[in-house]
């Protein structure tokens, strides 16, 4: 940096009322402070949207599945083989064996499709912290169901459930097979995913294998892992170790691509409002122009007093640069604040059936934060490049000549 | 031989009519030298000192300083003007945002000295023009002379060979143009800087030790 650019430099760090703060940025300033802004919100907000759902999906599906290969029920045998296999790693959260399947949840005369969940007694870990009214640590006849059930039924904690369960592998001269029970709903569930809180009901072992008609077995092993990410690695050496008899499916399996597609909307999105912070540079491009015009005596004087377009042009560039910079970085206060409003505010929530979760949160992150201010610096300073040419063009002696 | 224009030629085309400012003008200036320029308004008086200013190009002829060839679009131009040559115009040009000082310290600032050595030389420069009180007003704080005067302070700040003066005194009062006036033949005489003053002030220009009229796009000699 010459001297001369330091010099102003400077002059507008230490004076910017006198030098930055104008009227002709008022307007570069709030666009690029309202581009920003939605720029910033856009991506927290969409951020917020993956990061919660990527939790409820770790949450709500195992991070691995073990089960047969057959569809057959896991002996107890097998069960402890595995367990046995899976807990012989440090990174393993848990590894609890459980039962789930299709059945029929009914009140009077309404009834809708669930899916039922059932763990040895005191194995509520993995479910306790979705569990927002009653008790997550359930005995023989009790059930913990999904919020959204709940409502679709019309029923409250405390009230009975029945449960069908039809054996459509069993059909008999009779019929179909069917068992039936009433259990007291001691704990609600709800963790935020829409599918999960529409269609759990979680029962003990014992409730389970009666509904089931069945003394024994699992019908998988879920294990929870320390990091997520490993969960494919993971599943391949189990399976190689245990043989073909046994799957075992990582999370990845039902939930990588949904996860991508967001991630890819979320990406999607920040491009297309990075449009609005071009659309924003035309004011920038604008400022810069109505700078030169403004101060073209003074460029002329400069010019006159030897000073070369390089150094002229490096002075604007920091005087707008700076101003530029310091909108980004408003707009970007700009945009946590408006994704804390959107959090908060209670007047419009997400349809859980359409976008999986019913929560709308933001989620700041370094990286974004980054992202943003580098996206957003780099369109401006291009956008004050480019009227910057005009003074190359602008000639000395017409201007002195002019103003006589 | 700080300065030589040798047969120096400019034409001006305005809608249909071609207009000849110059024509096959020559000057030396030496060290030392106070040269005057007088003519009518839009003889061309000007454009001669642009073309010795580096500021404008001629249609034909050389300009020699410090003995090679320069041309106002040639690369070291700009050196030139800031390390050799010295301005002062009609209208003082003084950049509003800055004080008296600043402006000052700008030709200096641009030859790469640091702020402190700038500043310094300029608070000085100002003091030998008297506004020493005056280093930190604004431009627009400061009378018509005075602003002159900074802008005289400004254009001798790098020391230069030469100092183009440009009508200094046409915008100010009689006793602020004699003030002027008298400065630069005290900076002239003591300092033995040379200057080519253009002016229509042409009892002013008696007082100088070269003088010349431009006339018809001729520069001739009326003091020999």
């Amino acid at each position: 940096m010459e001297r001369l650019e330091y010099f102003f430099l400077k002059r507008y760090l230490k004076a910017p009322k006198r030098n930055l703060f104008r009227f002709s940025f008022v307007f570069m300033v709030l666009g690029i402070m309202l581009s920003v802004g939605i720029l910033s919100a856009g991506l927290h907000l969409f951020q917020g949207y993956e990061s919660t759902l990527k939790r409820l999906l770790l949450d709500s599906f195992a991070h691995i599945g073990i089960s047969s290969s057959t569809g057959s029920l896991l002996s107890e045998e097998q069960t402890a083989l595995i367990l046995a296999l899976a807990t012989e790693k440090d990174d393993v959260v848990s590894c609890v064996p459980m039962l789930n399947f299709q059945l029929m949840a009914q009140s009077g005369d309404k009834i809708r499709a669930a899916g039922l969940k059932a763990y040895p007694e005191d194995n509520y870990q993995s479910y306790a912290p979705y569990v927002i009214a009653g008790k997550p640590n359930i005995r023989e006849s009790e059930v913990i169901v999904g919020h959204y059930l709940l409502q679709e039924l019309g029923l409250a904690l405390g009230d009975s459930i029945n449960l069908n369960y039809p054996r459509l592998d069993q059909i008999t001269p009779l019929g179909i097979p069917n068992a039936q029970f009433n259990y007291r709903i001691a704990g609600v569930y709800r963790s935020g995913y829409y599918e999960n809180d529409r269609s759990i009901v979680i029962s003990s072992i014992a409730d389970a294998r009666e509904l089931m008609m069945n003394t024994g077995g699992y019908s998988k092993i879920e294990i929870h892992l320390q990091d997520p990410e490993q969960a494919a690695l993971r599943s391949r050496d189990l399976v190689s170790v245990l043989g073909y008899d046994y799957v075992a499916i990582p999370w990845n399996y039902y939930a990588e691509s949904l996860l991508r597609l967001v991630a890819m909307e979320k990406w999607l999105i920040f491009i297309v409002f990075s449009f609005l912070v071009l659309i924003a540079g035309i004011n920038v491009i604008s400022t810069v122009s109505t700078i030169i015009i403004d101060q073209k005596t003074e460029i002329a004087v400069l010019k006159t007093l030897g000073a070369n377009t390089r150094s002229i042009r490096r002075m604007l560039i920091f005087r707008v640069g700076l101003v530029g910079i310091l909108a980004v970085l408003a707009g970007q206060v700009f945009g946590a604040l408006l994704s804390w409003l959107v959090e908060k505010q209670t007047f419009y929530q997400l349809k859980g059936d359409v976008y999986f979760i019913d929560t709308l949160g933001a989620q700041i992150t370094l990286p974004n934060l980054a992202i943003i201010f580098l996206v957003a610096s780099l369109l401006v300073f291009v956008c004050i490049l480019i009227p910057l040419r005009q003074i190359e063009r602008l000639q000395i002696i017409e201007i002195i000549r002019n103003k006589h | 031989m700080i300065l030589s224009a040798k047969h120096l030629s400019k034409t001006y085309i305005d809608s249909d009519q071609t207009i000849k400012v110059l024509i096959d003008a020559s000057l030396d200036v030496e060290r030392g030298d106070l040269i005057c320029i007088t003519g009518k308004s839009g003889c061309g008086k000007s454009t001669m000192l642009h073309i010795m200013g580096l500021l404008d190009a001629p249609d034909s002829g050389e300009l020699h300083i410090g003995g090679k060839v320069v041309h106002s679009n040639s690369a070291e131009a700009p050196a030139i003007r800031n390390r050799d040559l010295g301005f002062v115009f009609q209208f003082h040009y003084l950049i509003e945002d800055l004080s008296a000082l600043e402006n000052v310290a700008l030709p200096m600032l641009i030859a790469g000295k640091s702020e402190a050595q700038a500043k310094a030389r300029a608070k000085q420069l100002l003091a030998v023009l008297g506004l020493a009180e005056r280093i930190n007003r604004y431009p627009n704080q400061l009378s018509g002379g005075e602003q002159q005067r900074v802008s005289l302070a400004r254009a001798l700040a790098n020391e230069p060979k030469l100092v183009l003066a440009d009508e200094p005194t046409g915008n100010l009062d009689p006793a602020h143009s004699n003030e002027v006036w008298e400065m630069i033949r005290s900076l002239n005489r003591d300092l033995n800087q040379a200057f080519v003053v253009v002016t229509h002030d042409v009892e002013a220009a008696q007082k100088a030790n070269k003088s010349f009229e431009l006339i018809d796009g001729k520069l001739l000699r009326i003091d020999a």
